[in-house]
This record gives structure tokens, sequence and C-alpha cells, in this order.
């Protein structure tokens, strides 16, 4: 089996709770060592698909697979992956040292290579000193870190994630998200995290698979995604997106031109656009230039009043209404390179952006 | 002015806790306190003359008849406690994790036999268990038994079933919330990380459902133990229990001193029994380490 060989193997993979779909003929390979994260909003079945991986829940239909081998019918126990929970799942009245010690214990693991075990794992959390206490006497980063060893002592093939950072405060998660990073580099051990947080996928993850009513929307890296959504779903919910509605007016080289609510747009035309078609045109707000003069340098060029300046110190947001009679408000976003002066609110504007940066996504 | 007393910081525990306080002050350590007093004075043609005596406590303690009385109390609790702990943990377990449809309305079964009074449920059961009674009845049916068997009641075992019967719900509640409160989370960790269903139950299921054990082992043990109405309705000569001789001395006799000293008797042992068991756990713990 080749060094990135799939570890896990979604096939076909459909599970319903009475008449709500949570996972719909799911299919998705895992390739060994990657931290692969399925995003999604909640409800759109990534936890329920960890959990078939986990075997605490079985599916309707279809077949998991993990290093070739069919472990659908296998009971949670006899898996070799763990699970790190949302909320820890610390067991109460065991120690901290006792809570890792679980798994080995279950396992029949001679006591000295236990304490050993356990005292390298505590060591790779940051936790050394904290063998006695009980789950109750641990703030919340420190019991995912406990949760977080506990899983990691049985060197699983695959850590799961469901999570786990849901319910640290901002602060806290940004620390830990690059401590799962370097654990993950440092371990090789292939993740499978869970999360609805887009900055969370994106800061972590080799591999972002984006889910949504039980099925992928977009697999792909983090930039591929962010750069090349291929939906309107993926592009809205990775980073910010502004988006206009409207039909292609002319496909032409090298741009072709779409017309939405009176407005003209210009994109590169791809292979398959038909005149009359029904399109989104998709910017990010960082790739459009706002100014007090028309730059011609932009194919894509609006005028529009500032509604809202919000000043985020590295850079301004604003919120401008669009001229027109389907005019949107829209949001850009203005780096601040040099002392620029900022456009105040009420101030007319100009925005513009070059026809790479416009996306053409189906509606 | 209530509000800025309790506002400020330094009141003692014991009087932020003042209503609590103030409720056990009143039902319970003043009348046991009370009866604590009785214990030490003695009973002079029917008048109660506080004269300081252990007296009392002599007679308990020598008579031929009040230590069998209390260790039959205490032996019938235990053993009614052990028992209803064994018959209603997988009542309770299956409620909490297998039967999660019909939880409510299970519960609510349970406790309608609440509704009726206890007294009744006893009389319906020394119904059952007398010589043509129900029980009597099927066996002889069944030609288990040519003639009616006498053991059924008028014996210890009676009151350990009855007990049994009458206390049950008081048993399930606590062990059903305990198990309630389990997060399903953990289970699921155990067997995440290895645990099969039997281990999960060993290691995890059941310590953290043990203080609904403890408190329905308490409830059953108290509640039997104390009880004097089944002993006297079912029990017979064998079945009678320290709560019979009370009853007894605060009734009939109206000797109210020793009646208190026989109560106090039986708390004493009870204390012994559970100071003999602590030092017992922390020898053994000792000795592990």
């Amino acid at each position: 089996m080749s060094e990135r060989a799939a570890v896990v193997r979604f096939q076909g993979i459909t599970k319903t709770f009475g008449p709500v779909v949570a996972l719909d003929a799911m299919t998705l390979e895992v390739r060994r060592g990657e931290f692969l994260s399925l995003l999604g909003p909640s409800g759109c079945g990534k936890t329920t698909l960890l959990r078939t991986c986990a075997g605490l829940e079985s599916p309707t239909r279809g077949r998991v697979y993990l290093e070739s081998q069919d472990v659908t019918d296998w009971p949670a126990h006899r898996r070799p992956v763990n699970m790190v929970f949302q909320r820890w799942a610390l067991f109460p009245h065991k120690t901290v040292a006792d809570n890792i010690a679980f798994g080995l214990m279950i396992r029949r693991v001679p006591r000295v290579e236990i304490a050993e075990r356990v005292r390298r794992l505590l060591e790779l959390v940051k936790m050394a000193g904290y063998e006695a206490r009980y789950p109750k006497q641990l703030s919340g980063g420190q019991a995912q870190r406990i949760a977080l060893a506990r899983a990691l002592v049985l060197e699983p093939k695959v850590l799961l994630l469901d999570e786990p950072l849901g319910s640290l405060d901002l602060k806290l998660r940004k620390e830990m998200q690059i401590e799962l990073i370097s654990i993950h580099r440092r371990l090789g051990t292939t993740f499978i995290y869970v999360t609805h947080d887009q900055d969370e996928a994106l800061t972590m993850s080799d591999r972002v698979v984006v889910m949504n009513h039980g099925r992928v929307v977009q697999d792909g890296t983090p930039t591929e995604i962010y750069q090349r959504p291929n939906s309107v779903f993926a592009a809205q919910f990775i980073g910010e997106a502004v988006l206009f509605r409207g039909r292609i007016a002319r496909v032409g080289s090298p741009r072709c031109t779409i017309e939405a609510d009176g407005l003209l747009l210009y994109g590169q035309p791809r292979p398959g656009l038909q005149v009359g078609q029904e399109i989104v045109v998709c910017v990010r707000p960082e790739r459009m230039r706002i100014s007090t003069t028309p730059d011609p340098l932009l194919d894509n060029r609006l005028q529009g009043t500032v509604v809202n300046t919000i000043f985020k110190g590295a850079a301004v947001h604003y919120q401008v209404q669009v001229e027109g009679a389907g005019g949107p408000l829209v949001t850009v976003h203005q780096n601040l390179e040099q002392d620029l002066p900022l456009h105040v609110s009420g101030s007319a504007v100009h925005l513009g952006w070059s026809g790479d940066s416009s996306m053409l996504l189906p509606p | 002015m209530l509000g800025r007393l309790l506002a400020r910081r330094r009141l003692s525990p014991l009087v932020r806790l003042g209503p609590l306080t103030l409720y056990m002050l009143i039902f319970f350590v003043i009348p046991v306190g009370t009866f604590l007093l009785y214990s030490f004075w003695t009973v002079r043609e029917w008048d109660v003359v506080r004269v300081w005596n252990l007296g009392n406590y002599r007679e308990v303690f020598t008579s031929p008849v009040y230590p069998r009385l209390i260790m039959r109390s205490l032996a019938v609790g235990a053993v009614t406690a052990i028992l209803s702990v064994v018959v209603v943990y997988p009542l309770a377990y299956t409620l909490v994790f297998r039967l999660e449809r019909y939880r409510d309305l299970i519960l609510f079964l349970l406790t309608i036999s609440l509704f009726s009074n206890y007294v009744v449920r006893i009389y319906a059961w020394r119904s059952i268990l007398s010589a043509n009674g129900l029980v009597n009845y099927l066996l002889m049916g069944l030609r288990l038994a040519d003639g009616p068997r006498s053991y059924l009641i008028h014996t210890p075992w009676a009151v350990v079933v009855v007990l049994l019967n009458v206390y049950i719900p008081f048993a399930t509640l606590p062990i059903f919330s305990a198990l309630l409160n389990i997060e399903r989370d953990v289970l699921d960790a155990a067997s995440d990380l290895g645990a099969n269903p039997v281990r999960t139950f060993w290691q995890v299921t059941l310590p953290l459902s043990m203080p609904g054990v403890m408190a329905a082992f308490s409830f059953i043990f108290l509640l039997s133990a104390g009880d004097f109405v089944t002993p006297e309705l079912v029990g017979g000569i064998n079945g009678m229990m320290i709560g019979n001789a009370v009853a007894t001395q605060f009734g009939m006799v109206s000797n109210w001193p020793l009646g208190a000293a026989m109560v106090f008797s039986t708390i004493l042992v009870i204390v012994l029994a559970l100071a003999a068991w602590l030092v017992g756990q922390r020898g053994l713990r000792l000795l592990r380490v």
C-alpha cells in the first residue's frame, strides 16, 4: 500500500433517522496521514459520517472500509480508530491519568507500560503534573487536551475529532488550532476533523470536504476551495463572497459579458457557457478596489454609495450600495498598507475588479 | 431588610442556609432531641419522671427480646434494600437505555401504585400470601404443593416480600435519575476506547450510577427497618421488628422513655455498623497501596 493510500473509504454511505436523511450516498476517501476537515452547516451529516467511521452509528446503506478492510459491521470497541468528542466526554469518576489509561487498561497493557505511555501523552498535550486531577477540576481547554491524549494514547489508525474546539473561547481556540496542527505533524496520524467553522478548516486542513444535505459539495485543498469554489454554497461557506445573479449576455474571448439587473459585468469564459444561461458572478471582497475615481485598468466598474465603514485595524470593510435599480449591497475590503483617507459613509465611490476575479458559478 | 442581611458577605453559612436550618431545627433536631432526653428519664405510675439514668438502655440491651428485634429489623432492612436494588437496577437501566419511548408511561404506572394507600397494599399482600390466598391456590393448582404452605406468611420473609413491593417505587426513582444523568457521550467514549458493553457497564455505567444506588439503598433500608405496619400484618410472632416494640411502648404501655431508648439503641447499632464498615474500607485501601 502506497504512502498516500486511502486509510478510510466511505462507499455510498446513506444514513436515515426516520424521515430525515443525514447522509445521502456519500462516498469519500481519506488518505493516510492527511488532516481532512469535514465542513458544513449543522445538520449537514458531518458528525454522522464521523460516527459511522467510529462505529457509533451504523449506516442504513453503504460500506465503510478501514485500510481496505470492510469494517461496516464491526462494533465500535473493535475498531482501531479513536474519537475526541465535542464535549470531551471524560470519565467524571476517574482521574486524568486513569482517563488516559482507560483504553490501555482495557487492552491489558502491562502497568509499567501504561504509566510510561500516559506520561508521554501528558507531555505531548502539555498537561504533565495533572495526573491526579479529576475532570471537574479542569478548565475547558485542559479537558480537551486530556480527551485528545486519551484518544491518541491508543495510537489509532485515524483520529476522529468532532468539533473539539467548539466550546472553547476564541483565543483558546486559536491556540489549540496551532497545537493540533503541530501534534498532527509530529505524529503523522490521519485526522478527520468535523467543524462548522470555515476559519478552523482553512487554518488546519490539508484537505477540506464541504458538505451540505448529506452530500459532498466540494472536495479540495483550502486554497482550491477558496479560489475556485464550485458553487454558491461553497463560495459563501468558505470566506466572504459578493454575488451578482444574472445571465450571460455575450460569450467572447478573452472575456464574456454578464448582465445582472442592468449592470454589465465581465468574467473569464469557460467552456460550455451559452448566451442567455443563468449564472452567478462571485467576487471575493478583497479583490474589489474601492476608489473615488474609476480605475480604467479594471474591466468591472460600478458606482455606489458607502453605507457603512467598518474599521478593522489592518483593513477597512465597506458596505457599499451599488447604483442601479437592483443594485446590491456589497462588502469590499481595503487593506491599509499605507495611510489612505477612509471613505466615510454617504460618500460616492467607484468599485472595480478585474475580470479574472469574477468567478462564474452555477445558480 | 432581609435582602440587605443576605447580601452581607460575612454571614455564616448557617445563617445563609437559614430557611433550611430552621426547617431541620423544627422538624428534626427538636423532636429527635426531645426523645433523646426522654430516653434518659423514667416512668413512675404512667408519669414521666425527669430522673437522669441509663436504666432504659440497660433494659433494652439486657432483655432477651429487644436485641433480637433490633438485629432482625436491620437484617430485614438490609435484605429488602439489597433485593430492591437488585430488582430495580435492571428495570431502571432498561427504562433509560432500551425503552426510551415508553419511559414516561412506565414511570407513571410505577408511581401510580403510590396512589393507593400503603396499608391497603399490605392487606392485599396479606390475602395473596394467606393460607387460602393466591399463591397457595396456584401452588396447589399446579400440584407443586399438596396443601397450603404456612411459611408464606407470618415470617420475616413475608415481611421482606411485602416491603419490597411497597417500596420499589422509592428505589426506582433515584437509580433511574442517576442513570439518566450519565452523558451518552461518556458511554460512547468507553466503547470507542475499546470497552465492550459488559466492561462499559462495570467500568463506567455502574460507578457513575452508584450515588443513585446508594440513595435507593438508604431509602429502602431506613423505611423497611423502621416499618411496623407490615410486620404487624404479615410478620406474625417471628416477623416482629423493633418498630412494633417501639409502637407498643409509645402506645399501649405508655412508656415513652423505654420506647425512646429502643429507638436510640437501634440508631447506635446502625452508626457502629457504619463506622466499622468505613474503617474496614479504609483498612482495605491501605492494604492495597
